[in-house]
């Protein structure tokens, strides 16, 4: 064992242990660490916001290199702080709708492309698709388990029909599928939970005591 | 009935316990286990190992706190892997916090190449070999204006530099000299790498994800949105498998080291999941 | 106008953010990084910043109403204005006109994140393992056979996903990555088709301006 002396790994390994200390009970430490967290986390956020979008892209090219057309996207900004004013927050609809607007259209023929066209692409039964697999014959019928799959599941989220006769049949399919696909997530959030307490047990045990490398 | 009653109602600090006992025990006393790689691992380090000389690799390093004992891994390998092989990478992140863990890994295995490194050539230069261009704010305005160029995108790098006066900006203006982009990341991103920066300029995109997400992204692996896929710890050991197998890198493998405490906290829980199921069932019975 | 106008806003900027996607002509695709760059970039930063605001408003309230546990409202907000303090003065690489360091003991941006932040956060995400453990212990039961399915599928994939389920049997390992690439594929495929669809039904109906309840945020009107 070889503990360590240095500040900082100190401060690491008290912050590590008051979370922790939430197994127990909720407790001060916890509350303090959780407060911690939040205040350093927006802290680091507004350096970097002031040092690598405000400053180069704003406030540099209007004050140094006196581009005045940035006054223009300063004054909308600024409108976001009219939340604040009862008598003319509506103002704040202004920038709001600017930016979701066109975040919301860019998104539309994104969407369509990668998240329909493309997993459509992928689900019918054709050639390409069977030899994707690279297990020869076998391609052929994972694809049409695939295929099956696909179109029942989206049975079973078809409520504007009574589930009953081929409906019923195809969501009762639908399910096995989900409940296959659910129970492999599950699996996988085992190991992504057990992964992060691994790391932080490595941290604990290697620079704060100093029993594992 | 009373050893049924009790199946049923095991203490959660004996459960919290058990789980600290058998992740603490291999980490403490090692025992190397080896890994099988898998295809959707292999698909991406090939992807990586044949992008061509003139074009780079785009690394999107969206590794924060929460999720880098699973991802900072992959991260380290896929970065061994380019600077092994030449390859130009340009580091980036969407978001703030992953900015700090980025800088580390290049740090890190800046020096280790460096370290053994006999000239000028070999050696791993900033601005000539690799470029961190750290982050600039929304992520699609970003996926979309690395699309038309990078550098008026990023101004200035992670360190303040202008990006226009560096090197290896002068040849990697947008997506077209981009051979692959590699997300690792505990959310989202990957998606929108694919819904954005690939539907509008046929940017080749792989990713490196958390377990919890893994089942979500394999529809993109399926239809070869994905040029190949990384999922969890075990993806990380698998792409370190490879590094060591094929370029020869014989490095501490981090995620490799702790696959013998995740199979037994794997054991001890389906133990216990089956304790409480016999207890169910034996319960039901007596009803 | 107090709602119309934000509302032809959302119709003129979708149209702009949808033209790019379908017009590779020059003039569009210039206009459309000039309005990227210059436009939307900055006022995604000033959106951020409101975040901020909102986050302090919230804890100088709790604490001008002592409202509980009013006290760690006082951690959180010398924690930020200290840590802000080092990065805007002491720079993100230490070279600012703070000084970050005394001696050999440094206190810039980048230490107080790494011994900080990072353990904080990772901690945080490590305790759900051992929710994650106890929940499944007491919920997780076979009650029929959905739930077994699921199980079984789980318990496939836990053990072949390891060198463990390899030692058990070469084919183990294979079968759980056939359980992703299929059954998996299948039913993420079938939920993200359904979701796409709803994603784009929604986008659709806030541009032409049938969906309003984000003008709710306006205050009055």
């Amino acid at each position: 064992m070889n503990i360590s002396y240095d500040f900082w790994i100190w401060v690491s390994a008290v912050m590590t242990l008051a979370i922790f200390s939430f197994l127990y009970r909720d407790n001060p430490f916890y509350k303090i660490a959780e407060h911690i967290f939040v205040g350093v986390t927006n802290g680091w956020g507004v350096t970097f916001y002031w040092h690598r979008v405000l400053w180069p892209f704003l406030f540099d090219p209007l004050f140094n290199q006196h581009k005045f057309l940035f006054i223009i996207p300063f004054v909308i900004g600024m409108l976001y702080f009219t939340r604040f004013i009862p008598r003319i927050s509506w103002l704040v609809r202004i920038p709001i709708g600017l930016s979701m607007g066109y975040y919301v259209g860019a998104s539309i023929p994104a969407g369509i492309q990668a998240y329909i066209i493309k997993q459509i692409q992928g689900t019918i039964l054709t050639p390409q698709n069977f030899q994707a697999w690279h297990a020869g014959n076998m391609g052929i019928v994972w694809s049409i388990i695939l295929f099956i799959g696909v179109i029942c599941t989206l049975s079973y989220f078809y409520f504007s029909r009574e589930q009953k006769g081929v409906l019923k049949v195809s969501a009762r399919i639908g399910i096995i599928f989900i409940m296959i696909g659910f129970g492999a997530a599950f699996g996988y959030t085992v190991m992504a939970r057990v992964s992060l307490l691994i790391g932080r047990l490595q941290f604990l045990l290697g620079p704060w005591l100093g029993i594992i490398d | 009935m009373k050893i049924v009653d009790s199946l049923s109602r095991i203490d959660r600090r004996i459960i919290y316990l058990m789980l600290a006992i058998v992740v603490i025990f291999p980490l403490i006393f090692r025992s190397p286990l080896s890994v099988r790689v898998m295809p959707p691992v292999e698909k991406l380090y090939y992807a990586i190992d044949e992008i061509p000389d003139d074009k780079a690799l785009i690394l999107n390093y969206e590794i924060d706190p929460q999720s880098q004992p699973e991802l900072d891994p992959m991260g380290f390998a896929v970065i061994r892997h380019a600077f092994q092989r030449r390859i130009k990478v340009l580091i980036m992140c969407l978001y703030v916090q992953p900015l700090g863990l980025a800088q580390n890994a290049l740090t890190q295995i800046t020096n280790e190449f460096n370290s053994v490194a006999q000239t000028n050539a070999d050696s791993i230069i900033y601005g000539r070999d690799y470029v961190y261009l750290g982050w600039v704010v929304s992520p699609l305005l970003v996926m979309l204006g690395m699309g038309e160029s990078i550098t008026n995108v990023y101004k200035v790098d992670y360190y303040g530099n202008k990006t226009d006066t560096l090197p290896l900006m002068a040849k990697i203006k947008n997506y077209n000299n981009v051979g692959l982009l590699v997300s690792i990341s505990s959310g989202d991103p990957p998606k929108w790498w694919v819904e954005y920066a690939q539907n509008r300029f046929g940017l080749r995109v792989g990713a490196g994800v958390t377990a919890v997400s893994g089942a979500e992204f394999y529809p993109y692996l399926q239809t070869g949105q994905f040029s190949g896929l990384m999922v969890g710890m075990k993806g990380a050991a698998e792409y370190e498998e490879m590094v060591e197998e094929k370029l020869g890198i014989k490095i501490r493998r981090r995620a490799s080291e702790a696959l013998s405490s995740l199979t037994y906290a794997h054991l001890v829980l389906i133990a216990f999941i089956i304790i409480g199921n016999i207890g169910f069932f034996i319960k039901r019975r007596q009803k | 106008m107090k709602r119309t106008f934000p509302l032809i806003l959302v119709f003129v900027f979708g149209i702009l953010g949808i033209i790019p996607f379908i017009s590779p002509h020059p003039t569009i695709q210039g206009n459309d990084e000039f309005l990227r760059n210059n436009l939307l970039r900055i006022i995604a930063a000033f959106a951020l910043v409101l975040g901020l605001g909102s986050l302090l408003k919230v804890h100088t309230d709790k604490i001008k109403r002592k409202m509980q546990n009013w006290q760690y409202s006082w951690v959180l907000i010398i924690t930020f204005l200290v840590t802000s303090i080092i990065g805007l003065f002491g720079g993100i690489e230490g070279d600012g006109i703070l000084p970050t360091r005394i001696g050999s003991f440094q206190f810039d941006i980048w230490t107080i994140y790494w011994h900080t932040e990072v353990p904080l956060g990772s901690t945080m995400f490590a305790l759900l393992a051992f929710f994650m453990a106890s929940a499944a212990y007491r919920a997780f039961r076979a009650r029929s056979t959905e739930a077994t399915l699921l199980l079984t599928a789980a318990f496939i994939v836990m053990l072949g996903v390891l060198p463990l389920g390899n030692s058990i049997s070469p084919h183990l390992p294979s079968f759980a990555q056939w359980i992703m690439d299929v059954p998996n594929v299948a039913a993420q495929r079938g939920i993200l088709i359904g979701v796409a669809f709803g994603m784009l039904a929604t986008a659709l109906k806030i541009i032409l301006g049938i969906e309003r309840n984000w003008l709710g945020g306006g205050g009055a009107e």
